[in-house]
């Protein structure tokens, strides 16, 4: 929508936009995100990709809008797929499992060089089976999960679902293949869709409980136990094993989604992760059964889904003293009839509401051009509100599209200068550095970093708002260790 | 960091010890070659040398070897990997990177053992060979800082006579034999200085002191790997021989097993032949150990079946071997089945039979990876293979599992002593189906032709002990790696005479449990309050909310006649998917009854039930409905509470109803006080 109108217009035009834009961004991901049962997110030559039950995949350029075209032979339920080294090994139950098809189940494991199918290297490596269930023991042998473990190099896979146990089984990474002479290990019941990761010296066995495969009515949601050895025994919160049934949750149905299944971890950064999965059924999109990414918080060593960034009207506070991001204009102040508790006669009339004090009472105030920005105590005044959207068309990273930060009511833009610093323009222009990419890091707090900073080269993703002194905002080198880097919207 | 990993991956890894397999090879995890097996104890083991893969910078097409594994067994099919015991980087006086741990011998002297190995030294040619020491089998060794002084060669043997003197064998400059010293480490007598032979890539003749003599009365041709035994007070000296000529014809120039016998450790010997022929498929070398185990006579060997392009890289394979009156060794032919009885419950590697029809076919199963082994081909109708003897006396309530590949359906069966003996088990393979689902016009198709798939099928007959087992094939081509018979879990045992008590965590494990009533339940999203009130509150048999059941005791149900089981679980749940899979068939769609009586020495008051099951389910205590779990459910810990009750003094009766559709079923159920303590003092009395 065009904006070059009178002022007021313009006011009225971005109030509109930001209604609309806030309905388009009710949905988990653009393009055509259908998947079931998604692959850990992996990054390969500049794309990601997610590989699905049932064979293919998503692929995606930009982490936000998503589209098939991935390739996966073999078919089946619930694949994973690893980094390790400069090959992708990908993990997958062959079978179906299922309540008709019987619990015959097998998992095999393929190398590819590259996830890009139109790339001439591009060529999957003969499956190997590693694990097998035969149909008549508690056990179904598909929907595997891989990690390999950071403190120890070793290779680890889950895999199970609710027929019978989650078992543990531990593969070569140098091959894929089934370490010799391993036996299964069952670490839990009562869940599906499993994935192992590793953090902070805990390991953490994420499963789907609940009922699958009923659209809006599958009661799905992903439920975590930890250990401290990657064996088990797998507990919850409140110290119930998973191989009683154990599990505290995730995420759940919400956001009109529901059914969220089959957990994967993607670090970002030190302090930003998402976590990804499906919801059986989007009710934006007729119930069908979409991929979705989400902030992963962490507190005190558990796991929680964040919620999806949606944009909205803001105060901007820093974490570092608490102080609000504003345009450095006049403070202008707001009348009131001084109220004093000794005058008696003052005291007898009611206590009326005050009216906020609103843009046109302070707009006339402010330069035509550029205004830069400071921090400050929040007042709730016109130049302290920030109304934040999804930019149209923009583009977008891992899991959100990228906003646009424009003081509430009007069209002036918070900006990304050539010299490292943040400031506003009097006009949102979509351009580059005028593009915010909002990120919630584990500890619940915001990064906030402009998708180019004028006359760097390429995307940015090392530099974000930052608090340089109490009342100084600045751009500088992300650092999760520090609350100059975080930010937070109330 | 790289070596650091790597080093905790071993160690892991050595903490492990693998189970290995029978059959010939009977060790195919790794490769494995010049197996010379010991007794220590009442255990075999088996010391070989190591083929790898030639890392990068080694010769590709020559032997390469960097450590030794040591393998045991008790019954000769069952073998423990037990890792690494010595590698080259820990030879003191060896090259690290030689990549030259040839064939090694293992002996017992007063407690200590000594692992004798060659290996290229560090500087200078050829080879020394040392000796390591431990106080175990399976080491740890500790390697001597030298070699052996006077010994020049490969291919170490130590033979200890009645008297406990101690000889060694080696192969260089012919097979020489010597004492070793009390010390087992030094040669005893004199060594002599003399010229090794010229080699074009060395400039200098070199000189070496050599100890022991040459053994005399063998015969000409390249003869290596010594190994000497003593029986029946004779001494035997065995080892491989070319007898072939190059180039002549008929002749084949690769090694056979031969040996001569003498009276004397040291010879003079007579040379008696051969004890085994070349190997067919052209593996230049073979090098063996003979044994004498539990009464029988081994004879141990090496062939390169999981390397069939490339003979440096072997696998060790066993034979039984028989003796002529006379103390001559009968010539020992080489199969595939190799020795040792197998128990049923082991996986047992069918191409590795005793005999087959003739169009029976063996091949890799992935001919780039060829440590995965073989399968065996049975080409159609009335295509059979042997195995001999497997022990079925292992089976208590067993079914079959097999992992074939097949191009279409078809079908094979397991019978007992001849190809038209009585069927154990049959297998239906279908790796091409058809299913249809309601709204999809074209049918879902599942093709798993030409895939390993592992497959279970019930077991129709027990065969009592040993005896030989025939797979025979019924129909389209079939390929078989393995069978394996496995017993099912005992999820219940009759309830014990005795009292029970619930178990350290309160649950209870005892219960009369009805067989299931069939429901027509195809979808668990039926289960809500109201439907469930209805159906749980229903009278669907005599007596349901008062009677206290006895086993075996049988009720009418919605047509059915059912009967009551008194069970003890060995699980803190109870799993009534296979209690009805035992004792009702009916496993999907169930409705279980079960009743329990709890005998309370004094009254417990403020606890409440704490339940989980998989799905809804209803529970009555004393008569009156405490809690209920609705919907589509599994069953978790603790899942729902009642509200606080009261146990009375005296006896008490809990009784539930479980009812499920498609899935697992199972409850598990608890007592618990405030701060949910598990109560555990009362009693389960045996009815």
């Amino acid at each position: 929508m065009n904006t070059n109108t009178t002022e007021t217009c313009t006011r009225l035009c971005a109030a509109l936009l930001a209604c609309q834009c806030s309905l388009l961004n009710m949905q988990a991901q653009v393009g055509a995100p259908y998947i079931h049962d998604p692959s850990t997110i992996a990054e390969c030559e500049g794309k990601y990709y997610t590989f699905g039950t049932g064979g293919g995949g998503l692929i995606s350029e930009d982490g936000w809008r998503w589209s098939g075209g991935a390739e996966r032979p073999g078919g089946g339920a619930a694949p994973d797929v690893l980094k390790i080294g400069n090959r992708y090994l990908c993990i997958y139950g062959a079978t179906g499992g299922g309540l008709g098809g019987g619990h015959n189940g097998r998992i095999l494991t393929m190398w590819n060089e590259t996830l890009d199918p139109t790339s001439p290297r591009f060529k999957w490596t003969t499956a190997v089976e590693v694990c097998a269930s035969d149909g008549m023991e508690d056990q179904d042998a598909i929907d595997p999960g891989l990690l390999l473990d950071p403190t120890t190099g070793r290779l680890w896979a889950s895999y199970g679902t609710y027929f019978g146990t989650i078992r543990l089984i531990e593969l070569d990474p140098a091959t894929g293949t089934r370490l010799a002479g391993n036996k299964e290990r069952d670490i839990a019941i009562d869940c599906e869709a499993t994935d192992l990761i590793w953090r902070d010296g805990w390991y953490y066995l994420l499963g789907t409980h609940g009922t699958c495969c009923d659209g809006v009515n599958s009661t799905y949601n992903i439920v975590v136990g930890r250990s401290r050895s990657v064996e088990g025994p797998y507990v919850d919160n409140v110290g119930r094993d998973m191989m009683h049934g154990g599990g505290r949750m995730v995420i759940a149905a919400g956001d009109r989604m529901c059914g969220p299944g089959h957990f994967g971890r993607t670090i970002i950064d030190e302090g930003v992760e998402v976590m990804s999965c499906h919801f059986e059924a989007d009710l934006e999109r007729g119930g069908r059964s979409v991929l979705a990414i989400r902030p992963l918080l962490w507190n005190k060593g558990w796991p929680r889904a964040g919620e999806r960034f949606k944009g909205g009207s803001f105060e901007i506070e820093s974490e570092r003293r608490g102080y609000s991001l504003e345009l450095a204009v006049d403070f202008v102040r707001m009348p009131q009839e001084r109220q004093s508790w000794f005058n008696s006669e003052q005291m007898q009339k009611p206590a009326e509401p005050i009216a906020n004090q609103t843009l046109d009472d302070v707009i006339g105030t402010w330069p035509q051009g550029n205004i830069d920005v400071r921090t400050s105590d929040y007042m709730f005044r016109p130049w302290q509100r920030w109304t934040i959207t999804a930019a149209d068309d923009k583009g977008g990273y891992l899991g959100a599209p990228y906003f646009k930060i424009v003081i509430e009511g009007t069209e002036r833009a918070l900006a990304a200068t050539a010299d490292m610093e943040v400031a506003t323009v009097p006009q949102y222009t979509g351009a580059d550095e005028q593009l915010w990419c909002i990120q919630q890091l584990t500890d619940g707090t915001f990064r906030i970093m402009p998708k180019a900073i004028p006359g760097s080269e390429g995307v940015n993703t090392r530099f974000c708002l930052y608090a340089a002194g109490d009342s100084t905002p600045t751009l500088a080198e992300y650092d999760f260790s520090s609350d100059n880097s975080k930010w937070n919207f109330r | 960091m790289k070596n650091n990993l790597r080093r905790v991956v071993l160690a892991l890894w050595l903490g492990m010890p693998a189970l290995m397999h029978a059959q010939n090879p009977f060790i195919r995890e790794q490769y494995a070659a010049d197996p010379t097996a010991r007794v220590f104890g009442n255990k075999v083991y088996v010391y070989p040398s190591h083929d790898i893969i030639p890392p990068q910078g080694q010769r590709t097409d020559w032997f390469c070897m960097a450590d030794y594994h040591v393998f045991s067994s008790e019954n000769l099919t069952q073998w423990t990997d037990h890792g690494v015991i010595l590698s080259q980087q820990d030879v003191p006086w060896g090259n690290p990177e030689g990549y030259s741990m040839w064939a090694p011998d293992c002996v017992e002297k007063d407690g200590r053992y000594y692992l004798y190995y060659p290996n290229a030294t560090r500087q200078g040619r050829g080879f020394a060979i040392g000796v390591a020491t431990a106080t175990s089998p399976t080491g740890p060794f500790t390697p001597e800082a030298k070699p052996i002084e006077g010994v020049t060669g490969i291919d170490p043997c130590v033979l200890i006579d009645d008297d406990g003197q101690a000889y060694i064998y080696w192969s260089g400059m012919g097979i020489r034999g010597a004492r070793l010293r009390a010390d087992m480490k030094s040669l005893d007598g004199e060594l002599h200085e003399v010229e090794l032979p010229r080699r074009d890539s060395v400039a200098a003749p070199a000189r070496v002191r050599v100890g022991g003599e040459e053994m005399r009365g063998l015969p000409e041709g390249f003869k290596e790997g010594p190994f000497a035994f003593k029986r029946d007070g004779r001494y035997y000296l065995t080892f491989p021989w070319v007898r072939g000529q190059k180039g002549a014809d008929g002749n084949n120039p690769t090694e056979t097993l031969a040996y001569a016998m003498a009276d004397t450790p040291l010879g003079p010997w007579t040379f008696k032949g051969i004890i085994m022929a070349e190997h067919d498929n052209g593996c230049w070398t073979n090098h063996h150990s003979l044994l004498h185990y539990k009464g029988e006579w081994y004879l141990f060997y090496h062939r390169n079946w999981l390397s069939p392009n490339d003979d440096k890289r072997r696998s060790p394979c066993i034979e039984r071997v028989a003796f002529n009156a006379d103390g001559t060794i009968q010539e020992v032919k080489q199969t595939l089945r190799g020795v040792g009885i197998n128990q049923a419950t082991e996986k047992i590697h069918i191409d590795r039979y005793t005999s087959a029809s003739d169009d029976v076919t063996t091949q890799l199963i992935d001919t780039v990876a060829p440590l995965r082994g073989y399968g065996a081909t049975l080409q159609g109708h009335g295509s059979w293979l042997r195995y001999d003897g497997v022990d079925f006396s292992c089976l208590t309530d067993a079914y079959l599992a097999v992992c074939a590949k097949a191009a279409d359906n078809t079908e094979l069966c397991i019978r007992a002593q001849s190809p038209h003996g009585r069927v154990i088990a049959r297998v239906t393979m279908t790796v091409k189906s058809e299913m249809r689902f309601p709204g999809m016009t074209a049918p879902r198709v599942r093709d798993q032709s030409n895939q390993w798939l592992t497959l279970a099928t019930a077991v129709e007959y027990v065969p009592k002990g040993v005896t030989d087992l025939f797979v025979t094939c019924n129909g389209a081509p079939v390929s078989i790696d393995w069978v394996q018979f496995k017993n099912r879990p005992a999820y219940f045992t009759p309830a014990a005479t005795a009292t029970a008590h619930p178990d350290a965590q309160g649950y209870i494990r005892r219960w009369m449990l009805l067989e299931p009533i069939r429901q027509d339940i195809r979808s668990n999203t039926i289960f809500t309050n109201s439907w469930l009130n209805e159906v749980f509150h229903k009278t669907w048999f005599k007596g349901q909310m008062t009677a206290i059941p006895h086993d075996g005791q049988q009720v009418k149900a919605a047509g059915q006649t059912l009967k009551w089981h008194a069970l003890d679980s060995e699980h803190y749940n109870m799993r009534l998917f296979r209690f009805a899979e035992k004792y009702g068939s009916q496993t999907y769609g169930s409705l279980f009854w079960g009743v329990t009586v709890i005998d309370c020495p004094e009254e417990l008051k403020d606890v409440r039930l704490a339940a989980g099951s998989n799905g809804a389910s209803i529970w009555w205590l004393n008569g009156e409905e405490v809690l209920m779990l609705e919907g589509d459910r599994r069953m978790v810990e603790d899942d729902g509470m009642s509200a606080r009750l009261t146990l009375r003094k005296g006896r008490n009766v809990l009784r539930c109803a479980v009812i499920n559709g498609p899935g697992l079923s199972d409850f598990c159920v608890r007592f618990l006080g405030e701060g949910n303590t598990p109560v555990t003092n009362y009693e389960l009395p045996s009815r």
